[in-house]
């Protein structure tokens, strides 16, 4: 709207155009300061990473030898976190904003709690991981306590978005849908949870992102061996643990420890691109079967 | 709407066969290591070649502390623990074993120009009693003063010989591992610390801006440490639970990580190794 008048009145436009040199000021420092961490980075790890590095086994504590068992085990991890993470995080923001009435004291409780536990740092989940996955459970230090430990964490990020996203879907869509016969659970199904999937996609990036650096939670969790896990109820070190044990921890570690921080920031772009892709196909089939539907 | 069902088959399917693949846990012997995150590299050096020594036995090493490592010991929830100090009296219901020694000892920044400080001095300094390096002969500049976090074994071994209280220590930086605390002396020049001297003599020889200094006079170096000379020496631990006899692996592999055979590992972490020898890093 600004931009409107602006347009006609030329002393405004003056004071627009200040503004927006301090709008580019300010993106431009935030792209500066990830920039020097990038090239920082980069300039310092990049020389590590070979062929080799990726898929050999670690030696000498990580100061020789590559990280292809600590990429797996991350990978593994991941996997796990997601994969109880985001159906269960889709079935409760559907329950919380499609099935709860909207003013219901269940509701409202849920959502307490869950903004309490996002708020709750990683050491707790890390230490309630220990405790329940790796004792209790009995499933000691193994990739599978990690990753049921990171999806707790993430549970709450993931259930918040998804919940938004789907309460941004018009009520007339789904009045239209109903109008038109459909059953409530094929208005949900069909309609509101496809159309929630950016949502739901913002959500997982933003999971993976947070379960990608967790450190703390893990140490306690899936464990410090940098063995080949031969399944998911060995121990796997991730990668944020073995990049933290290098730097703070083995003398000498620095030039690998950068080298696997590259290695970590690429995973994570290469796995953003992954969801991304995968959410835009999905996406399509499901908008044809919902023109097939109708 | 077919498709979409196989598409649905095709992941369950998918997830369902690498869970199967993924699950059946492997068989044959297992160890479980849990405690010091300083020994913990070092341990799992050792582990490694002891698995290719004897394949079918697997050693799992994990990492929490030495309050860690004592504790799953006594629970069993693992049959060794590390415990990067020497057992207090109190602790007779573990065993020990030493795998190394290592020294702790005061560092400053490179360009610093203290050469040394009394005990008393340092007292004063960790206490809060001195704020300023002119009040021990430096600049007239602000000390930082960076220590180690609770629960940490040089924390431990620090307060113990100079007599202080954890909670008399006024500190401005708290940090965690050995490698941690040089950098942050490295990027503050005003600063003052404690580090595991091995590390520190490592990072010192890599150019790392850091200077060791001495304690009652004796330098601080590896020499000194293997002489047992030098104030501060801590032992580096494996613990066992006297409440179970500890299995024939344990023992063996408690007899393998204290032997000869390990040096060059124990020596590669610029620790000092139990056994009476040369070592091959002597200056």
């Amino acid at each position: 709207m600004s931009t409107l008048t602006s347009a006609a009145n030329p002393s405004r436009g003056l004071r627009w155009d200040a503004w927006a040199i301090v709008l580019w000021i300010g993106a431009g420092l935030i792209m500066a300061a990830f920039l020097w961490v990038l090239l920082d980075l980069l300039g310092r790890g990049l020389g590590q990473i070979s062929w080799s590095f990726i898929t050999e086994a670690p030696e000498n504590a990580g100061r020789a030898g590559g990280i292809g068992p600590i990429l797996v085990s991350t990978l593994l991890i991941l996997m796990v976190c997601l994969a109880i993470a985001v159906p269960l995080a889709v079935g409760v923001a559907v329950f919380l904003s499609e099935l709860l009435p909207h003013r219901s004291r269940l509701r409202r409780i849920v959502q307490i709690s869950l903004d309490a536990l996002a708020a709750v740092p990683s050491v707790v989940f890390g230490l309630f991981g220990n405790a329940f996955f790796c004792i209790q459970l009995g499933l000691g230090f193994s990739i599978l306590s990690g990753g049921l430990t990171l999806a707790c964490m993430v549970l709450p990020l993931l259930i918040r978005t998804t919940e938004s996203s789907i309460r941004a879907v018009p009520q007339r869509y789904r009045l239209a849908a109903t109008a038109l016969g459909m059953t409530r659970s094929r208005v949900i199904l069909r309609l509101v949870v496809p159309l929630a999937v950016p949502g739901i996609v913002v959500g997982t990036l933003l999971a993976l992102g947070r379960a990608m650096a967790e450190t703390v939670a893990l140490v306690f969790t899936s464990g410090y061996v940098d063995r080949m896990p031969g399944s998911l109820l060995d121990s796997g070190r991730s990668l944020s643990i073995h990049v933290f044990d290098l730097a703070m921890n083995v003398p000498g570690g620095d030039a690998n420890a950068y080298g696997a921080g590259v290695v970590l920031i690429f995973a994570l772009l290469v796995i953003n691109g992954a969801v991304l892709c995968l959410a835009k196909t999905w996406k399509a089939r499901s908008g044809m079967a919902i023109t097939a539907a109708t | 709407m077919r498709r979409e069902r196989r598409s649905f088959l095709l992941l369950a399917g998918g997830f369902a066969v690498s869970m199967g693949v993924a699950w059946p846990a492997s068989a044959g012997e297992r160890l479980v290591i849990t405690g010091s995150s300083t020994i913990a590299p070092l341990v799992t050096e050792m582990a490694k070649r002891y698995e290719k020594i004897h394949p079918g036995v697997r050693i799992d090493v994990q990492t929490g502390g030495s309050h860690r490592g004592l504790n799953d010991a006594r629970r069993g929830l693992a049959e060794i623990g590390m415990v990067s100090r020497a057992l207090k009296e109190d602790e007779h219901d573990v065993t020990s074993f030493v795998l190394a020694y290592d020294g702790v000892t005061m560092i400053v920044h490179q360009d610093s120009q203290i050469e040394e400080l009394t005990k008393e001095q340092i007292v004063g300094i960790y206490t809060g009693r001195i704020q300023n390096w002119s009040q021990v002969g430096g600049p007239d500049k602000d000390i930082v003063v960076i220590n180690k976090a609770e629960g940490r074994s040089t924390l431990e071994s620090f307060v113990e010989y100079f007599g202080i209280k954890t909670k008399d220590i006024k500190a401005d930086v708290v940090v965690g591992d050995n490698e941690q605390g040089i950098k942050a002396i490295a990027g503050s020049p005003y600063s003052i610390g404690y580090v595991s001297i091995g590390n520190g003599e490592y990072d010192v020889g890599k150019g790392v801006p850091i200077k060791l200094l001495p304690l009652e006079g004796i330098p601080a170096n590896r020499q000194t440490v293997a002489a047992q000379q030098f104030p501060i020496v801590r032992p580096l631990n494996l613990v066992v639970a006297n409440n179970k006899e500890p299995s024939a692996r344990v023992a063996d592999f408690i007899a393998f990580a204290t032997s000869d055979d390990v040096r060059d590992i124990v020596e590669s972490f610029y620790y000092v190794s139990p056994q009476p020898g040369q070592s091959e890093h002597g200056s």
